[in-house]
């Protein structure tokens, strides 16, 4: 399961140069736009910016990854709704009975599922994006101030995930070494005992980096870099035109009864926006500069 | 505790018990008793002895973790940093003394080294100008800035443990406790850990408690030595007295001793050295120079001639045998490279070289974990393979379930037939398992297996004390002579000179020197036994039994 999920690794982008919470707002931005909109034109450039994004920032494999999880998905949520829904008018299959149920494929019900699938996939791999270039100690970092130490257990639980997965590899291998093989349930106790003692030892070292007199930390203030800047244009570009489209009326998409879908300039305007946004913090020199250290 | 000299102040011990005694939750006797003993600021000092005599529990005392974070009882007094331990519990104490223990993988608990050592600053709200100077300082100081940018999951056991050790000295602690913290690493990132040590100590002051099995690495930076015996202080004194001690004698110590003062010892000769310069520079003044001729010829029996001599010999078919064999990553490089290896049945080989070279990935070969992309490997019968963490082996409520009695007494441990595998020494946890992948199962048919063709180890010495290592290595020696070919992957050098009788060296993937253990590891630089060292691989001595032998024939002549 961990090799679907995107791992972060410092790169010279300016989306991991950029401060945590302008990092997170860029891949807020894009999950809204799938959240506010339908239109199948207005998310799949969504989708493309946020490729576009990814691919930029050098995190395009760690969005691969991400997509060989979300891809299924999302062919499962189309499969699923079309042979559930019994709605829409343009019939495309007509099935037979199972159960009582009458399975019949609609247009409108195909295209609903693709739009809902479409919509998972943005919204995922904006999520996987935010994975791959935002510093999970950083983010973390954002949230001390409001739950100090809820902040912290989040943080152990990130760093203890890869470690208990290589201790089930390591046992995996140890099991196989046996010449007769381990009972399952002995197996599966054992790896649960190790979990645990893993976890204490992980307690008795945060108890030693002084975790139990721990207080709220000091307010940071960092002067904002290019890259900050140029992320937070693109981030509030990003939901502005969103919004406003959204209060235009722009990006209408109605499965049922029939198709109705909008995809006049507005939608274009939107559209175009949402795949030139995203790139806009890597286009230029300015961009190039300063990363290295990222 | 302020106490007063010759009319001026004596700073303040940074470390202080006077009668302590602590016991774990239902245990049957303490772990430690009525310890009485005092670290002045400035001083480094080891802590050693046997498996089970205290030692982790004293640093575990000393910074709070017993009795605060394990329970139990305890008496007498423990100050730390003019802290009572028994008053204050590690957070407190984290402010006086900083701690590193034996497992790099779980002392670091963020996800970046960055906010790792930069977390003990934050936890006591430091304001962030604070934090970055304080991490940039201790980073330059422990050279590990070029890793501050890093993941804690790229790192290797030793840059982890460095890391962890930033994170423990970026407080500025008057005192730094380690729990054996060398254990899991390998010799050169061991070394250069010690090393890092002895400049904390010197160049800060940093008061230094390191536990530690392998005496040979700290003892010449030491200004003190404790021997805990049964959780009692049995010697507190300087290094050179701690080894006088130890060569009279001094209870069950005599296996403490490192094999350079264990080499002068046997030989009789005095005093005992603390380093191979010391043990040279001695030699030199007492015009000992021993001489191959002055050896004895070495042991020409099948299993010692070297591989050209063997491959000339009628001998039976390899009890394991790679042919070719490539291992090449996917996306990555390769990690073995045409590699060409046999072994006989009842041959010991010790697989040495660094880290990377390959000796993990071709024992996995050997058991059949691992498919060569070319290649082939032949094996005679069954391998039996123990990798690195014997923990993992272990999967039963007690040790003989584990196992069964004929096991049970094989490792040695006859008598703790319901002990919980957890509560087993690292030592003990390997022989165990060593006997879970020989056949054990607990059950009647698999102990009725036949033994297998190969055994292959990897690692089996990291954390264990001499006493452990050579009963492991006669354990082995007993497999081997009833026909299974053993082939240990290892850096440690003593070991190997004590068991195998051939040394394969690897590097990149392939073989880059096979032969007989005196060759190899006499005339190596970094692969050569300290003894070796000293006498300069004359007459093939490696042990320092061996190397005794050749002194006393020096000393008569």
């Amino acid at each position: 399961m961990t090799g679907f999920v995107p791992t972060y690794r410092r790169r010279p982008s300016p989306l991991h140069a950029a401060r945590a919470g302008v990092a997170s707002a860029f891949c807020a931005a894009l999950c809204l736009v799938a959240v506010v909109h339908a239109s199948p034109l207005v998310l799949g450039a969504a989708l493309g910016g946020t490729v576009a994004a990814a691919a930029a920032a050098g995190v395009a494999s760690e969005l691969g990854r991400a997509a060989r999880l979300v891809v299924p998905l999302a062919l499962l949520l189309v499969a699923v709704n079309a042979l559930t829904s019994r709605e829409g008018e343009t019939l495309l299959i007509r099935g037979g009975e199972v159960l009582g149920w009458r399975i019949d494929v609609t247009l409108e019900a195909v295209a609903y599922g693709a739009v809902a699938a479409l919509r998972v996939t943005v919204l995922m791999m904006a999520l996987a994006l935010f994975t791959a270039v935002v510093d999970p100690d950083d983010t973390l970092r954002l949230f001390r101030r409001v739950s100090y130490r809820s902040a912290l257990t989040a943080a152990l639980a990130t760093r203890l995930v890869p470690v208990l997965a290589r201790d089930a590899a390591r046992m995996g291998e140890a099991a196989r070494c046996r010449r007769t093989p381990p009972p399952r349930a002995g197996a599966a106790r054992a790896a649960l005992r190790s979990a645990l003692d893993r976890s204490v030892d992980v307690a008795a070292a945060l108890e030693l980096r002084g975790y139990a007199g721990s207080r709220k930390p000091a307010l940071e203030r960092r002067p904002w870099s290019r890259h900050d800047v140029r992320v937070a244009c693109a981030a509030a570009g990003i939901a502005v035109a969103a919004l406003a489209a959204l209060a235009a009326g722009a990006g209408a998409f109605e499965a049922y009864p029939e198709l109705t879908l909008s995809a006049g300039a507005g939608e274009v305007a939107l559209a175009a926006a949402l795949l030139t946004l995203p790139v806009v913090p890597f286009a230029g020199a300015a961009a190039r500069l300063g990363v290295a250290r990222a | 505790m302020p106490r007063r000299g010759w009319g001026w102040r004596v700073p303040d011990a940074v470390l202080g018990a006077d009668r302590f005694t602590y016991a774990y939750p239902g245990a049957d006797a303490p772990a430690l008793a009525d310890v009485t003993l005092s670290v002045a600021p400035g001083e480094l000092c080891v802590v050693c002895g046997a498996s089970g005599s205290g030692k982790s529990t004293l640093v575990r005392a000393a910074c709070g973790l017993v009795p605060h974070f394990h329970g139990g009882e305890a008496a007498g007094d423990l100050e730390v940093g003019g802290l009572s331990v028994r008053d204050h519990g590690p957070s407190d104490l984290a402010s006086v003394c900083g701690t590193l223990l034996q497992d790099p993988e779980t002392q670091v608990v963020m996800s970046g080294v960055r906010a790792e050592v930069a977390l003990p600053l934050e936890h006591r709200g430091e304001p962030a100008a604070a934090v970055a100077r304080g991490v940039e300082e201790v980073a330059l100081a422990l050279g590990i800035g070029h890793l501050l940018d890093r993941r804690a999951e790229t790192l290797s056991g030793g840059e982890l443990q460095r890391v962890a050790l930033a994170a423990a000295l970026v407080t500025r602690p008057r005192l730094l406790l380690l729990d054996e913290p060398t254990s899991q690493l390998d010799p050169v990132a061991a070394d250069e850990l010690v090393s890092l040590l002895r400049r904390l100590n010197e160049d800060w002051g940093t008061a230094v408690v390191i536990a530690e099995h392998r005496l040979e690495r700290c003892l010449p930076a030491a200004d003190r030595v404790i021997a805990l015996a049964g959780g009692r202080v049995a010697c507190d004194a300087a290094p050179d007295e701690f080894l006088a001690w130890v060569a009279r004698g001094g209870g069950t110590a005599e296996a403490l001793l490192p094999p350079l003062a264990r080499l002068f010892s046997l030989a009789g000769l005095t005093p005992l050295p603390l380093s191979v310069k010391e043990a040279r520079s001695a030699l030199a003044s007492a015009r000992i120079e021993p001489q191959a001729e002055a050896a004895a010829p070495p042991d020409r029996s099948p299993a010692r001639r070297s591989p050209l001599a063997r491959r000339r010999a009628r001998r039976p078919p390899a009890a394991l045998a790679f042919h070719g064999v490539w291992y090449e990553l996917r996306d990555g490089p390769a990690i073995l490279r045409g590699v060409e290896l046999a072994v006989a049945p009842g041959e010991r080989v010790a697989l040495m070289g660094r880290n990377g070279a390959g000796k993990s990935t071709l024992l996995r070969h050997a058991r059949g974990l691992l498919e060569p992309t070319r290649g082939a490997v032949e094996r005679a019968g069954e391998v039996a393979l123990l990798l690195q963490s014997p923990g993992d082996y272990l999967i039963h409520d007690d040790c003989l379930e584990e196992v069964g009695p004929a096991g049970l007494a094989s490792a040695g441990l006859a008598g703790r037939e319901t002990s919980d595998s957890r509560d087993l020494s690292g030592g003990e946890r390997q022989r165990l398992a060593l006997e879970v992948v020989l056949g054990g199962g607990g059950s009647q048919a698999a102990a009725d297996r036949p033994p297998p063709a190969a055994a292959c180890l990897d690692e089996p010495t990291r954390g264990m004390d001499p006493a452990r290592k050579r009963a492991l290595a006669r354990r082995l020696e007993q497999l081997a002579a009833a026909g299974t070919a053993v082939v240990v992957a290892t850096h440690d050098t003593a070991f190997a000179a004590d068991l195998a009788d051939r040394v394969v060296l690897m590097g990149e993937g392939v073989v880059i020197a096979d032969g007989h253990a005196a060759e190899v590891l006499g005339g190596g630089w970094h692969f050569a036994t300290d003894v070796a060292r000293v006498l300069g691989g004359a007459g093939g001595a490696l042990t320092p039994e061996h190397g005794a032998r050749l002194l006393e024939r020096e000393l008569v002549a």
